[in-house]
């Protein structure tokens, strides 16, 4: 029995020393850092207490950086989540071809994000097909293509950022929709019901679980945008997101104790949803 | 009705393929073309771009910098996620519950906190601009555990238990007897884990600054900061990004779909 104790330590040590040293370690450490005036070339540094968070409160830079990020969260995710949910629908039942055209869905989201934005900003850009098929339809896009203009640049990411996620959330849609018991439709055939009923009457009552799901994954990922944003725009054009913030600040200006509490104010703004995906992963019987 | 069906499948089926076929297009462009609306059809179809950056550039460099730090850490995933995940679903050890809760601790942890320690870690660590950087902290991730420990604890233990009272020890049990029987969510993981890594961009970006530890996706984002963009050239790099992925797509789609579904828990 000693032994056993032994062996189940031993091979539970690879994650034990991971999450010491490169989670718990990392977590703690920045949030230390949020409290000091640390930087890059500088020796020695001050416990500085919440002026740095002051300080952000009154950044413009932060809090547009913000202010774009709420966007981005609010702008892109009733739409994903409407589209997926129309995909999942369209190809639930099984016809000829439903393999192909679910394939194709889903290709967007394991293709890399920086392939994905870097093939967008020649879209996007003047005389690229984006930008032709716009002129096409009589809208004048900007001048410039739309990632270099303010008006257009963020909600130009935004539409890929849809476009290249529907897919991913089909498939757990699909999930969802297979776990609804067939009896039920047919009970409601029975009594009667028509498409429409059937659907808000069964179908999405059921989904309820997955469609939340979907929506708190959705938004906790949401709120770090970074990668297509640091491809697209490199935050220029009134498209700068709070991880671009950071990014900037901590790795670019190398000012480590400011960029740490701006990750931090983001982290108690993510956490809220973080503890409710908690509430759901609970729900789907985690122990 | 059907035909309707159909056509509207197939328009949309369009809009999600076709920024992928334009960038095969744009790569096989002789190189010094621009990009019309008519020659998508009417230009030659060349493998001079590929030639090109096969031959020179750091792109080759690149992708074998992909495969090598990719492989290393899918490896790392499999034996390091089994062994936690089986400890955590077989084992009594004091602390257990705190492990676990650990792993779900790390799942719901938005990664953005971690640029700045991490990075600075890294440093400290020696491993900065090195495959170290790259590979060590990426070993095990929580995702992995959960998905082979939620997988064990559907096993029946009679396996295992008649393997002890054979006298086997308890290494010979977790590789003879258990691993074999886990093949199935093994490959689910392999095949998450070398994706999710091959496609990464973040951590690979700020943990290396010099060319020689590149990798693919971090070659291409910084290959744009060159002059004047050179599409071709950076559209045959993407392809190169690309098709590794098609692959793996192509010939496991029901891993890729199974360890979606499965665990779908955080992106």
């Amino acid at each position: 029995m000693r032994s056993r104790h032994f062996a189940g330590y031993l091979f539970a040590s690879p994650w034990v020393l991971t999450f010491l040293i490169f989670w718990l370690f990392p977590l703690l450490y920045s949030l230390c850092l949020g409290f000091t005036d640390y930087r890059l070339l500088k020796p020695t540094y001050n416990w500085v207490g919440f002026s740095n968070f002051a300080a952000l409160f009154s950044d413009r830079a932060f809090l547009e950086s913000l202010k774009n990020t709420f966007i981005f969260v609010i702008g892109t995710i009733p739409f994903t989540t409407a589209i997926a949910l129309f995909l999942a629908l369209l190809i639930e039942k099984k016809f000829p071809g439903r393999t192909l055209f679910r394939s194709g869905f889903f290709m967007p989201s394991i293709t890399a994000m920086v392939v994905i934005a870097l093939i967008f900003t020649n879209l996007y850009s003047r005389g690229g097909y984006i930008y032709l098929m716009a002129e096409m339809l009589g809208l004048s896009p900007p001048e410039n293509g739309f990632l270099l203009s303010s008006k257009t640049a963020l909600f130009s990411v935004m539409a890929m950022d849809i476009w290249m996620s529907v897919g991913y959330y089909m498939l757990l849609f699909l999930a969802g929709l297979k776990s609804i018991p067939g009896e039920l439709y047919e009970a409601a055939e029975v009594a009667g019901a028509g498409t429409l009923r059937k659907f808000f009457s069964i179908t999405l009552p059921l989904l309820k679980p997955v469609t939340l799901f979907i929506i708190v994954i959705n938004t906790i990922k949401s709120f770090q945008v970074f990668v297509e944003i640091f491809v697209m725009t490199k935050g220029k054009y009134g498209s700068s997101t709070a991880v671009y913030f950071i990014y900037e600040t901590g790795l670019n200006r190398f000012e480590f104790g400011h960029a740490s509490a701006a990750a931090y104010i983001l982290f108690l703004i993510i956490a809220v949803f973080s503890i409710v995906q908690f509430g759901l992963l609970r729900q789907r019987g985690i122990r | 009705m059907k035909a309707i069906k159909y056509f509207i499948l197939s328009l949309i089926l369009i809009v999600m393929v076709f920024p992928l076929v334009w960038m095969f297009r744009v790569s096989l462009l002789p190189a010094d073309v621009g990009l019309s609306f008519e020659g998508f059809i009417s230009e030659a179809f060349t493998l001079t771009i590929y030639y090109d950056i096969i031959s020179s550039g750091n792109m080759v460099k690149y992708f074998i910098n992909s495969t090598v730090v990719g492989m290393a850490v899918t490896a790392g995933n499999i034996l390091f996620c089994f062994m936690v995940g089986y400890a955590l679903s077989r084992y009594r050890f004091i602390g257990k519950n705190l492990w676990f809760y650990s792993v779900i601790f790390v799942l719901m942890i938005p990664v953005h906190i971690m640029i700045i320690p991490l990075y600075l870690l890294i440093f400290k660590l020696g491993f900065y601009d090195t495959y170290g950087a790259l590979i060590l902290p990426f070993l095990v991730n929580p995702i992995g555990i959960f998905l082979v420990k939620q997988y064990i604890d559907t096993l029946p233990p009679s396996m295992e238990e008649a393997a002890r009272i054979d006298g086997a020890g308890e290494l010979r049990i977790l590789f003879r007897v258990v691993m074999p029987l886990c093949k199935p969510a093994l490959a689910v993981l392999a095949i998450q884990v070398f994706l999710t890594n091959w496609n990464s961009f973040l951590f690979p970006f700020i943990l290396t600054s010099s060319e020689s530890v590149r990798t693919l996706p971090v070659g291409l984002a910084l290959y744009q900061g060159h002059q004047a963009i050179d599409w071709p050239h950076l559209m045959a790099g993407s392809a190169l990004a690309v098709i590794p992925v098609l692959l793996i797509f192509l010939f496991f789609q029901r891993q890729i779909v199974s360890g979606i579904t499965a665990g779908a828990i955080k992106q």
